[in-house]
């Protein structure tokens, strides 16, 4: 809690996480230099110089003929520095992984959303592989188990994007820094791979430019919708302007289909509601369904069959609803009808006098 | 806000004054251990008999020096050693037992198969196992130092264990540990490289037969590990690391003398002599801590 209140304090506040990842680093720094002043180890450790792979200026040599083991005090003291810089360097590659976590939780697309699981190994996985190289402590069995340590996790891990991969490696690499005792590459690392990938997030690098972005192509076509329909914003347009080309496309497919389904501008649309079902039973739901809707519809159309495996499927219907009609029955007849075959079912009604206007119209939930 | 953010900076200032008597305190420690060290030596060296084989001195190295492989010592006798993998050169007092300084050639360590060092004056000199000899001048602590590079032309000949600067012949002493021309493998060679010639001339060869150092004992060759010039005698002094024994030879070549070294000695690979009759050797880490020995010859 202190350490976000300071964060607080240097970001003055700000959410931009850009801000707060500076505001990190220098915290880090900070105490990082801090400890290097207090402690001789703590500076050796940030240069690459473990306590025993480098002989410093000064330090007294062990003698040999004074008794076959050196004094007990002498050994304390040594095993004192050895559990000191293990303990060290294991929060070092800890703090190094942590914004690694956090840009990786924050920049993952909104409708893939992250792996808890891989997140996860970003923080235990330095940590292990930082151990096994302090072990280890060889060039040589450093590439063999570089080796290993890469093939093990990379292919007993299955991963959704590739682009995780990276971040495996990432953590890979702040633990053999940590390991070998040169936290400072561990921190240059972690900070510019963190402020690259936000980067590259925030600007969207690498999309195709001859294709326009999501944005680009729905934006003004919703800032119109808004306008005609006289409200000064779109509830989602947000999350409309942070869709990608492939998901856009599938919205703009929906679209037109329910545009083309409705009729032309300005005539009494042919569906004034949508009725979605979530089911496990789909064929028998199905007949069910559309046997109400024969019954207590004026007119109905199958518009979307969404089958998942492993979880309810969805049937989407535009829905014409009879004048005399209470919406309410349809979906309590369905109820009543299709027992458990039928998990849920939601009939939505467009306002009359929006439907007119073509302006506004309840979609259906995106698959 | 302002004294929240002044806080780190106030601790900061504190720890930093703290810490001058941290190291303070560390030091006088160290010292009072180096005056204890000195009493020690000066009072073995007193009881020691001269020519004794029995070791007045011996430092157990950090794992920092664990392949140490020459020793120097400069003229006003302070020791000089290097690691094998990585030119980077170590003063370590020796009668006390404490590295002094660390000082390197080029901006990162060069990286070769360093054997052996030697000091002519100002001029330091390192070769490699190639007969690559590297040229520098001492630096101080910490220090990054230029160097150049002599390349002797004789790694098709033979592989390089052991340096060391002959002063009455201006010359540095190459000592082959391992033969690769066919015609002389009965032979321990040394090459005598002149530094009048400023390391342009090609090295003169010095043929020590075998056969004349190994009659009476049960060796079949002689590996050369190292080599140094009694500062005494003026001859030269060869170690010889796997039949652990030291041979002394004379400036023609001529054997001298062939001795064991006493036990303790399971790799070594650097050795010095001192004008006060001090013999100072190295060992490698084997299965026990790389070590430096004194033993009192004088």
């Amino acid at each position: 809690m202190l350490f976000k209140k300071l964060i607080d304090v240097l970001t003055l506040g700000s959410e931009h996480p850009v801000k707060r990842l500076i505001a990190y680093y220098t915290v880090l720094v900070a105490v990082m230099v801090l400890l290097a002043t207090f402690f001789p180890t703590v500076d050796r450790l940030l240069g690459g110089q473990g306590p025993s792979g480098q002989v410093m200026a000064g330090e007294l040599l062990t003698d040999g003929l004074a008794g076959a083991a050196p004094p007990a005090a002498e050994i304390a003291s040594k095993r004192i520095e050895l559990a000191i810089t293990t303990v060290a360097m294991l929060l070092g590659a800890l703090l190094l992984m942590l914004p690694v976590t956090w840009v990786y939780m924050s920049t993952k697309a909104s409708n893939q959303g992250h792996n808890q699981q891989v997140a996860q190994t970003l923080i235990f996985l330095p940590i292990v592989v930082a151990g096994i190289v302090m072990v280890v402590q060889n060039s040589l069995a450093l590439a063999f188990s570089l080796a290993g340590v890469v093939a093990a996790v990379r292919f007993r891990t299955t991963l959704r994007d590739s682009r995780d991969v990276v971040y495996v490696f990432l953590s890979i690499a702040v633990g053999f820094a940590a390991g070998i005792h040169n936290l400072i590459v561990a921190a240059i690392v972690s900070a510019v791979f963190n402020f690259v990938l936000i980067m590259t997030w925030r600007y969207d690098f690498g999309r195709n430019v001859l294709q326009p972005t999501a944005a680009g192509h729905w934006g003004e076509p919703l800032k119109e919708l808004a306008a005609t329909a006289g409200d000064s914003s779109v509830p989602d347009r947000d999350l409309m302007m942070s869709l990608d080309q492939k998901q856009a496309a599938t919205l703009a497919e929906r679209f037109e289909r329910v545009q083309s389904l409705l009729g032309p501008r300005g005539k009494k649309p042919r569906y004034n509601g949508i009725l979605s079902v979530s089911t496990e039973q789909l064929t028998e739901a199905q007949a069910i369904i559309e046997g109400v809707l024969e019954k207590m519809t004026r007119r109905w159309k199958l518009d979307e069959v969404d089958t998942n495996e492993g979880k309810p499927s969805g049937l989407y219907y535009l829905v014409r609803v009879r004048k005399d009609t209470v919406p309410d029955e349809i979906i309590t007849e369905i109820r009543a009808q299709g027992g458990d075959r039928v998990i849920n079912a939601e009939l939505e009604i467009a306002p009359e006098n929006k439907v007119k206007k073509n302006d506004k119209f309840s979609q259906p939930q995106p698959a | 806000m302002r004294t929240t953010a002044l806080t780190p900076l106030l601790l900061l200032a504190l720890l930093a004054g703290c810490r001058d008597g941290r190291m303070a305190s560390a030091v006088e420690r160290d010292s009072t251990t180096l005056r204890q060290r000195e009493a020690t030596l000066a009072s073995r060296l007193g009881d020691a008999p001269p020519d004794s084989t029995t070791p007045i001195a011996r430092w157990v190295l950090p794992p920092g020096l664990s392949e140490i492989s020459g020793l120097a010592l400069t003229k006003d006798m302070r020791l000089l050693a290097h690691n094998d993998e990585a030119a980077v050169i170590y003063e370590i007092d020796y009668r006390r037992g404490t590295v002094v300084k660390q000082f390197m050639l080029g901006d990162t360590p060069i990286r070769d198969d360093f054997e052996a060092i030697a000091v002519a004056g100002e001029r330091l000199f390192m070769t490699t196992s190639k007969g690559r000899v590297f040229e520098f001048r001492e630096g101080p602590d910490g220090a990054q130092v230029p160097f150049t590079v002599h390349d002797s032309g004789l790694a098709k000949e033979c592989e390089f264990e052991g340096l060391a600067f002959d002063s009455t012949d201006n010359a540095l002493l190459l000592a082959c540990k391992r033969i690769l021309t066919k015609g002389l493998k009965d032979f321990v060679i040394l090459y005598k490289w002149s530094l009048a010639g400023g390391l342009k001339t090609p090295p003169e060869e010095i043929r020590i037969p075998v056969a004349d150092v190994i009659q009476g004992t049960r060796f079949k060759r002689i590996t050369p590990s190292d080599i140094t010039v009694d500062p005494h005698t003026g001859h030269y002094l060869i170690l010889a690391s796997q039949e652990r024994s030291l041979l002394t030879v004379g400036k023609d070549g001529s054997v001298i003398g062939l001795r064991s070294l006493p036990p303790g000695h399971p790799m070594a690979e650097g050795i010095a002599a001192t004008p006060d009759g001090l013999l100072i050797v190295s060992d490698e880490a084997t299965k026990t801590p790389a070590t430096i020995t004194l033993y009192r010859v004088r």
